[in-house]
């Protein structure tokens, strides 16, 4: 009998899509991820391409000093649903901290500790992702998130968002 | 109901920021008792003949377009932040232009 894992059976992480990655540029990262993503069918081939392309033209970096003056800036990767798998936030602790540009400020530029790229086919669906996303970096506390933005190991992040990001 | 007003939302994938700003704005409006509804679209399919179909044009980022649209360009990327004292003025101008064409 064949099994298929359809993408209701689990949250917005799953333990074999959170990375910490020694990358010491924007290109290395998304090719490290991208590789691992499509080994595991996340993603399609084409997604490197694509979210290289996007982040290019429509940067995601998200200057974080709104929420706290304490807390390191962050990125959200994303492209089309058209080349991704599933419905899924996955976490990327950069050893390094690279540059992106802003989001909302595109001239801007970053500096990044943390990517949580996107993975979405479903825009409509269901809650938005980039909102809850937002919510947990508002409403969880600066102590605690810098102890996320500090961990290494990602089995330990996997574990500290399954405890406290909000999932709607 | 009031008469409904269309805009349209527009970021890089048209997956994510875009739907947020849709949900947020059609959410707070309806709250203040506007009949306002957006679509999402990817900037790159954004053109003059599109946004003429349109009442206002809800950004991210200042893209720098390659015409200048005839509808109100609302800067909404403060939404995305999630906290009220910085989506509260983007939803005034919102509003403002929702009343005018009410």
């Amino acid at each position: 009998m064949v099994f298929s894992i359809s993408s209701s059976n689990h949250g917005l992480f799953v333990s074999d899509a959170v990375f910490v990655s020694n990358a010491k540029t924007q290109d290395e990262v998304f090719a490290e991820v991208a590789d691992k993503l499509v080994a595991t069918n996340y993603v399609k081939d084409d997604f490197l391409a694509h979210v290289k392309e996007r982040e290019a033209n429509y940067p995601t970096g998200i200057d974080l000093t709104p929420i706290s003056t304490e807390l390191p800036n962050v990125a959200i990767p994303h492209t089309e649903g058209e080349y991704v798998n599933e419905r899924l936030v996955v976490p990327v602790k950069l050893a390094n901290p690279l540059k992106f540009h802003n989001m909302i400020v595109p001239d801007e530029e970053l500096e990044v500790k943390f990517l949580f790229m996107i993975l979405n086919n479903d825009p409509e669906g269901q809650a938005n992702i980039l909102a809850q996303i937002m919510d947990f970096l508002g409403q969880t506390s600066v102590d605690d998130l810098n102890k996320l933005f500090q961990m290494d190991d990602p089995s330990a992040i996997y574990q500290f968002l399954m405890e406290n990001f909000k999932q709607a | 109901m009031p008469k409904q007003i269309k805009m349209i939302a527009a970021c890089g994938a048209g997956v994510n920021s875009s739907h947020q700003i849709k949900d947020a704005v059609e959410a707070e409006m309806k709250k203040r008792g506007h009949n306002v509804s957006v679509d999402a679209y990817m900037v790159k399919d954004v053109n003059e003949e599109l946004l003429n179909k349109y009442d206002g044009y809800l950004t991210i980022a200042k893209t720098d377009l390659s015409f200048t649209p005839k509808v109100p360009v609302i800067d909404a990327g403060a939404i995305l932040y999630r906290i009220p004292a910085m989506a509260t003025p983007v939803y005034d101008t919102v509003e403002k232009i929702v009343k005018g064409l009410e």
